[in-house]
């Protein structure tokens, strides 16, 4: 069809403003792309929840701990294979603003109950064997450049070293860790609960509590009924406590940020709008300018809906470069973004299906924004277009 | 000889489409930008506007927010007993309170899920402390000693449990709210108890902090270094209001982060878009630019004349942008406050600053667009001009 060679010829007749057009679309995709992936990281935690994995955790606050004899009662629970205890630990290292987590846990169950950790230097069982060994994720030893065998010191907030406040606790690198599914955290910090213990257990605060203790159940058992069961056994205290899935787990943080995911998708929207009014801007523009050459094509006998659809081409191909380009934008700047957030945010990463959604949305923008000025050059009469009014 | 500004103004509503439109888009951007601000003002505000100078707050030194800091009930007494700048009330008694804190796990009432809710055990002398800061608006007081709780205005249509004649479970132990408390400032979204009751209901260790009036004329600062290398009570004590404010920092940094950024990429787009209006507009008007040169108009006033066209472009944008925002201010909503991990419950507070921040940002979009095209304008030769029509 000649008709399709008049429209990278139009669309350079402005070049500065097709530019500017591409640029806004650039900007606005890469937000929207960008927005949608926060929300979507965000809500992921819940999708690698292990279904086999129980969480037992204090009823009353998520500032409370569980007393260590639970552990044997909650072990005989008809249905529970395996558990294993975790203390976040609230550390930083060198400087308040390198946290990470860290947590004590028991050796000898993790990673039967995380099989999604596979040990990809150094040996587990150095770790087990090594009593102040740490097991730490793939991509926190590469932030702070920490290898096999290197002793890490993290000064404690909320369990200060029984030997001062700025005393640090020492940990040996014995294992460094891989997830095997996304996004499961690759930061984390892992230690004995042994050390972690031993050590405060003559300090003013005593021997630590436990904040979760992480249940495996028996393949083929009935999670609800375990449970029940859980919360049953502590129902008159001393601390009751209240049993989920990993997933509601997980879900209890992102049901804390209150309305934030709903700004943020009020926010996407306000983007789109904004795009969209920019885009049927210019396409007006460009249609007003074309007017004169609508009454050539139809007096040389071309149909009404070649010009409507050589103006939809032109605003389809506007958009698809300036949109394509912001939503390839957004995925080349995850690393950096991520790597921004990888302390407040961990995880953050560009799912496909939020690729394919910025894919629709620039469609979508190119044919409403083309549709406007499409629509008057099919209703205009060949000898007005001629004539040059609008 | 400048050009006159009605020239600019009228040019604007001839072409009513691409004004229309341009303006809509600036007035997005403007919007956004100004509704994060609002949750920035109405969530930081509702601390720093409500925070007492006259009260003090002790935590424990290093401390930086009531549920890191823990003291002894005996260290507490002591503080409460011994220093001296702590005012005393008609019956000799110091004006004081030690009060135990935490964020509880609730449920909400409507989306469901659960959040974190501050739950705090006070003394009696708080009554007296608050004055009419606090009011029972339905109900009455608890009384201490008992397993009763009041609970804050705002809580009553977010939690369950939070009515009237219900029972709060905590822990093991049940407790009947007997009445629902007004009180300006975060403590809305809260439930307060006997101190003593629930301290050994949640079997807390000690008090969490202590708040006490202050005598007039107390230098806060003076105390606080004094305190700090006290071997008898070591604390650290700040206002109520410099403790509030310190509250809200980690939200609001990140709120105006948020609001910054999305500022900067959308004002981007803004801007693009402005500047090809004000091409098409220039483009457009070539031959009357020609008109006003050979007039006599010098390029520069031409300059100007096309900026302040495109900075009305921009304050159009910024007025439609904070009439589209007034609705918001007041409309409720919660998030956590990251320095408990407590839900707070706020209102989107449109303020003087948010509106100037939106005006004044609408028209450096409306400038930057119109820079270029101006320029463009200014330059054009009046022969060349005057012959396109």
């Amino acid at each position: 069809m000649p008709l399709l060679r008049l429209i990278p010829r139009n669309l350079l007749r402005h070049k500065l403003r097709s530019l500017l057009t591409i640029g806004s679309l650039v900007v606005a995709l890469f937000l929207l792309v960008t927005l949608r992936s926060l929300i979507t990281t965000l809500s992921s935690s819940v999708e690698v929840a292990g279904s086999r994995r129980l969480v037992v955790q204090s009823a009353v606050s998520l500032f409370v701990d569980l007393p260590l004899n639970y552990q044997a009662r909650i072990e005989k629970v008809e249905g529970v294979e395996k558990t294993c205890k975790w203390q976040w630990f609230g550390a930083y290292y060198q400087d308040e603003s390198n946290q990470f987590g860290q947590f004590a846990t028991d050796s000898d169950t993790l990673l039967d109950i995380y099989p999604e950790m596979e040990v990809v230097d150094g040996s587990f069982e150095a770790f087990q064997k090594n009593r102040t060994g740490a097991f730490i994720g793939k991509r926190l030893a590469d932030d702070y450049g920490w290898k096999l065998g290197d002793t890490v010191p993290l000064i404690g907030t909320l369990f200060p070293h029984p030997d001062g406040p700025d005393e640090p606790w020492t940990f040996q690198v014995e294992a460094i860790y891989e997830p095997t599914v996304q996004p499961f955290n690759d930061r984390i910090f892992f230690f004995h609960w042994e050390y972690f213990e031993r050590t405060l257990e003559n300090s003013p605060t005593g021997t630590p509590g436990v904040g979760t203790f992480v249940l495996q159940t028996e393949q083929g058992v009935d999670n609800t009924a375990v449970m029940a069961a859980v919360d049953a056994l502590f129902e008159n205290g001393p601390q009751r406590v209240q049993t989920t899935t990993e997933a509601q787990f997980q879900q209890q943080f992102i049901s804390m940020l209150g309305n934030i995911p709903f700004f943020i998708t009020m926010i996407g929207g306000a983007v789109l709008a904004a795009i969209l009014l920019a885009c049927v801007n210019t396409m007006l523009m460009a249609g007003r300018e074309q007017t004169h050459d609508v009454g050539i094509l139809k007096a040389l006998g071309f149909p009404d809906n070649s010009m409507a659809l050589l103006l939809v081409a032109q605003s389809l191909f506007l958009c698809v470069v300036g949109g394509g380009l912001g939503v390839f934008l957004a995925y080349g700047a995850q690393p950096g973004i991520a790597g921004a957030l990888a302390s407040v945010f961990p995880g953050y990463h560009v799912k496909p299906e939020t690729l394919i959604l910025g894919a629709v949305v620039t469609v979508l923008l190119g044919i409403v924004a083309g549709f406007a000025p499409a629509f008057q050059a099919t209703r205009m009469r060949c000898v007005d277009a001629l004539a040059g009014k609008d | 000889m400048l050009v006159p500004l009605r020239y600019n103004w009228r040019s604007l509503f001839v072409r009513k489409t691409s004004t229309l439109l341009t303006v809509l888009g600036i007035a997005a951007t403007v919007m956004t930008v100004g509704g994060v601000l609002a949750l920035q003002q109405g969530f930081a505000r509702l601390y720093s506007d409500n925070g007492r100078d006259d009260v003090a707050v002790f935590l424990r030194p290093g401390a930086t927010s009531e549920g890191l800091s823990m003291f002894s009930r005996e260290l507490a007494q002591k503080i409460v007993k011994t220093i001296p700048a702590i005012a005393t009330g008609p019956d000799g008694q110091p004006l004081a309170s030690m009060e135990c804190f935490l964020a509880m796990r609730l449920f909400k009432k409507n989306e469901g899920g659960e959040t974190n809710v501050s739950i705090r055990g006070v003394q009696p002398a708080t009554f007296a402390l608050r004055g009419d800061g606090f009011r029972i608006i339905e109900g009455q007081a608890f009384t201490p000693g008992n397993d009763e709780v009041v609970v804050g205005r705002r809580l009553v249509d977010r939690i369950e449990n939070c009515g009237v004649g219900d029972v709060l479970q905590i822990n093991t132990t049940p407790m009947r709210v007997v009445g629902i408390f007004e009180c300006d400032g975060p403590f809305e979204s809260e439930i307060w108890g006997d101190f003593e009751r629930l301290k050994s209901a949640l079997e807390l260790f000690g008090p969490n902090r202590v708040v006490a009036q202050l005598r007039p004329g107390t230098d806060v600062e003076a105390l606080n270094t004094a305190l700090e290398s006290s071997k008898e009570t070591p604390a650290e004590v700040q206002t109520e209001r410099e403790y509030l404010a310190g509250q809200t920092e980690i939200l609001s940094a990140v709120l105006i982060f948020l609001g910054s950024f999305l500022g900067l990429i959308m004002g981007i787009a803004a801007v693009f878009t402005a500047t090809n209006t004000m091409l098409a507009a220039v483009a457009g008007r070539t031959h009357e630019i020609g008109i006003l040169l050979s007039n006599g108009f010098r390029p520069l006033p031409i300059f100007v004349s096309f900026l302040l066209e495109s900075a009305f472009l921009g304050l159009l944008g910024g007025a439609v942008g904070c009439v589209l925002l007034l609705p918001l201010n007041g409309i409720e909503t919660g998030t956590s406050n990251f320095a408990t991990f407590t839900e707070v419950a706020f209102g989107f507070r449109i303020t003087t600053e948010v509106l100037v921040t939106a005006v004044a940002f609408s028209l450096g979009l409306g400038l930057l667009g119109g820079a270029w095209p101006a320029w463009r304008a200014s330059r054009l030769k009046p022969a060349v001009a005057l012959r396109r029509v």
